[in-house]
């Protein structure tokens, strides 16, 4: 920048304007502000510094299944944002699970399910029932229990200057990785059933005898054993990495569509318990793998309030101001705003905000049915009341068409 | 802890995949700049799915894939000041960092470098330390990083964990990185002395009986196995290497009657040969960067 602007002024007489982009960096707060407060005179709509509306997100695209060594990955890019999401399933035999002989003892038995230290969970649920899945409320303690969703975000792959390579993951990435958990197991987004391995003993179904027709002489006595025999021999853990490639800006909105794309893609090889060699073995072909059933679509959409005071973030974290609530209030009468808030913001924006709300939204039946709110969070500030908050919810929904296309397609 | 099982346990039930290119014919390779806008310079490569791969893609049958391509994305963040706690460098201050990502291999991959990464990141940095015209930005440093998406495979994966038992893969990576890394920088507008580019020679044999030979850009699942190989940082305009890796023992191969050439001088040549073609590749490449730079030079200031 300097050298550059060396020569000019020797050979031009100084001018004393500067070019937008330095302005930007210089009073980014003035910037911004210019930018969604037009002079009245000018006719200029109030528009973002991005040139987008305020409520207005950017171009997102997805891409599917081009990652060789996963079972399901995806590619998601917001704007100028790029987060990378690879799936990795792995098997976890019930065996190394230190807990599980004692407690599948008494699963079999009384033929229920096993027993969870949580005393809210009921424990009155048949095992294997397929027929009502929806209807299986508490199938995902064995997800959260045993954990069998692994994800993990990682920033260092110098995806912005600030994150430095190598060094041990920032509270940023930290803290994104939980969310994503926590989205994982309080939307129910994989079911339990996909996970499980089940071994039902060899001489019920005429496709299972076939397959062990060398075993059949010794399970002849097993006979009588029926549907209560079916045990879970192993699980399939899930390791769901997203790299976040590129960060201008709202990785979770980019990292969330990219598990959520990457898990639609995600298949599973048959897997079976092998009793002659006593493991669980795969098969390799393609049809018959099965793919996840996921249980709706969530969809995540991130906002930041902006605020025409720039000293309103340090107030931010003391007491509401009275005084300066009751200047916005008058202020909206007359028609000035003094408070924007600005969807899917970019890094420059977030650099020039406190308060965030994040929305996680889902409609039922594919689209058709009413919406939900999966969930809602905001910090930072108190702007946000319930009133635009319902606001941000009509937005989001908005939002959930347009990223269910956009998922939909690949 | 995962067993996989072809369909019919029978040996011959998925085969190897084949070279179908010329041994002088290097894969395509897809390179570009710019695609992340907040480092000053970056660059993402892929190299061409192997004819298998493709086929395998688009008529899916098994979940083992036959082969895989390399895919790495390159960010160059400086020269930056270093750190007050630094001493005093008359030098640009080069760091790299080569990290897989936990789905780039076939086995899971760690959080934390393993040694494996540490090594790329050495060499890488060799490569790149003699392109670089350093003393222009005393005081700096210049951080490169680089994310392998997907990385090339050391073996088939139908062959025994032990049959020609080196990270054959990583050299293929190593050039990758080595030719990303050059249009990174050049795409942070860093005075080098040329673009330097990476290229991969092997000497394999298919068998047994068969006479082993000289391959460009070799594919490791190729071949059932590889005598030797060897890792070149070229610089085409200066006939220079930066760096250079061998491995394995390839200095008794004749390779055929004709070629006088000891195995490893074939082999360096084959990987000097493979480098001018990755330098096509990259000089294309960077001229769309720096027309992407004049368009916004005229347009408005320069980032």
């Amino acid at each position: 920048m300097a050298s550059a602007a060396a020569p000019a002024a020797q050979s031009a007489p100084p001018s004393l304007s500067l070019p937008p982009s330095q302005f930007a960096r210089l009073q980014p707060h003035a910037y911004l502000l210019a930018h969604l407060s037009p002079p009245a005179t000018s006719n200029q709509p109030s528009i973002r510094a991005n040139g987008r509306a305020p409520s207005q997100f950017r171009i997102t695209s997805a891409n599917t299944g081009s990652l060789t060594h996963t079972n399901g990955s995806a590619v998601v890019r917001v704007g100028d944002t790029t987060a990378v999401c690879g799936v990795r399933a792995e098997l976890l035999p019930t065996e190394d699970i230190a807990s599980w002989s004692v407690s599948r003892s008494a699963a079999a038995t009384t033929n229920k399910r096993r027993k969870l230290t949580d005393p809210t969970q009921k424990l009155t649920e048949e095992i294997g029932d397929e027929s009502d899945l929806d209807a299986d409320a508490d199938d995902q303690s064995h997800i959260e229990d045993l954990n069998l969703l692994v994800p993990n975000l990682s920033l260092s792959t110098g995806c912005a200057p600030g994150f430095i390579p190598g060094a041990p993951p920032s509270s940023l990435a930290q803290s994104l990785s939980h969310q994503i958990l926590a989205l994982l197991h309080t939307t129910r987004l994989v079911r339990a059933e996909d996970l499980r391995v089940w071994y039902q003993p060899p001489n019920l179904g005429a496709e299972d005898l076939e397959r062990h027709n060398e075993s059949e002489q010794m399970d002849v006595d097993a006979e009588e054993a029926g549907e209560k025999d079916k045990e879970i021999k192993a699980f399939w853990v899930l390791y769901i990495d997203v790299m976040i490639v590129s960060l201008a800006g709202n990785p979770f909105d980019a990292a969330w569509a990219s598990v959520l794309a990457a898990l639609r893609d995600t298949k599973l090889p048959r897997a079976w318990w092998d009793i002659d060699n006593e493991m669980v073995v795969c098969s390799d072909a393609v049809s018959e793998s099965h793919k996840l059933t996921l249980r709706g679509m969530p969809v995540a959409s991130s906002f930041c309030v902006f605020e025409a005071d720039a000293a309103a973030g340090w107030r931010a974290v003391i007491i509401p101001d009275a005084e300066e609530e009751r200047q916005i209030e008058e202020s909206n009468r007359k028609g000035v705003q003094r408070r924007w808030i600005l969807a899917d913001p970019d890094g420059y924006e977030e650099g020039l905000t406190q308060e965030r709300a994040c929305i996680v939204v889902d409609k039922k039946q594919g689209g058709k049915g009413k919406l939900v709110i999966v969930k809602m969070e905001k910090n930072g500030g108190w702007a946000l009341d319930s009133e635009e908050l319902r606001k941000l919810v009509d937005i989001s929904a908005k939002r959930w068409e347009d990223v269910r296309q956009v998922i939909g397609q690949c | 802890m995962e067993t996989v099982k072809t369909k019919d346990s029978a040996p011959g039930a998925a085969t190897r995949p084949q070279r179908q290119r010329q041994s002088n014919e290097l894969r395509k390779i897809f390179l570009k700049t710019g695609l992340i806008p907040s480092a000053s310079g970056s660059s993402y490569l892929e190299f061409e799915p192997s004819p298998a791969l493709a086929a395998a893609r688009s008529t899916p049958k098994s979940l083992i894939p036959p082969s895989s391509a390399l895919k790495l994305a390159c960010t160059v963040h400086g020269p930056k000041p270093l750190p007050r706690s630094a001493t005093f460098s008359p030098n640009l201050v080069l760091t790299t960092h080569v990290k897989y990502a936990p789905f780039a291999a076939r086995k899971r991959k760690g959080h934390i470098r393993d040694a494996s990464e540490r090594d790329l990141g050495v060499h890488l940095e060799t490569a790149l330390r003699g392109v670089i015209v350093a003393e222009r930005w005393p005081k700096s440093g210049l951080d490169i990083t680089i994310t392998i998406i997907e990385a090339e495979d050391d073996r088939w994966w139908g062959d025994a964990p032990d049959s020609h038992d080196a990270p054959w893969g990583m050299m293929n990576v190593l050039a990758g990185c080595i030719t990303a890394a050059s249009a990174a920088i050049a795409d942070a507008r860093i005075d080098c002395l040329d673009l330097v580019a990476g290229g991969v020679a092997a000497i394999v044999s298919d068998g047994d009986d068969a006479a082993p030979r000289l391959v460009l850009d070799c594919d490791p699942a190729e071949h059932w196995s590889i005598l030797s190989a060897c890792v070149v940082a070229y610089m085409p305009s200066r006939d220079e290497i930066t760096e250079l890796w061998l491995k394995g023992d390839g200095s008794k191969a004749v390779l055929s009657a004709d070629d006088k050439r000891l195995g490893n001088e074939a082999l360096l040549d084959g990987a000097v040969d493979a480098a001018r073609g990755a330098h096509t590749v990259l000089a294309e490449a960077v001229r769309e960067s720096a027309e992407r730079y004049a368009g916004l030079a005229l347009g408005g200031p320069a980032r």
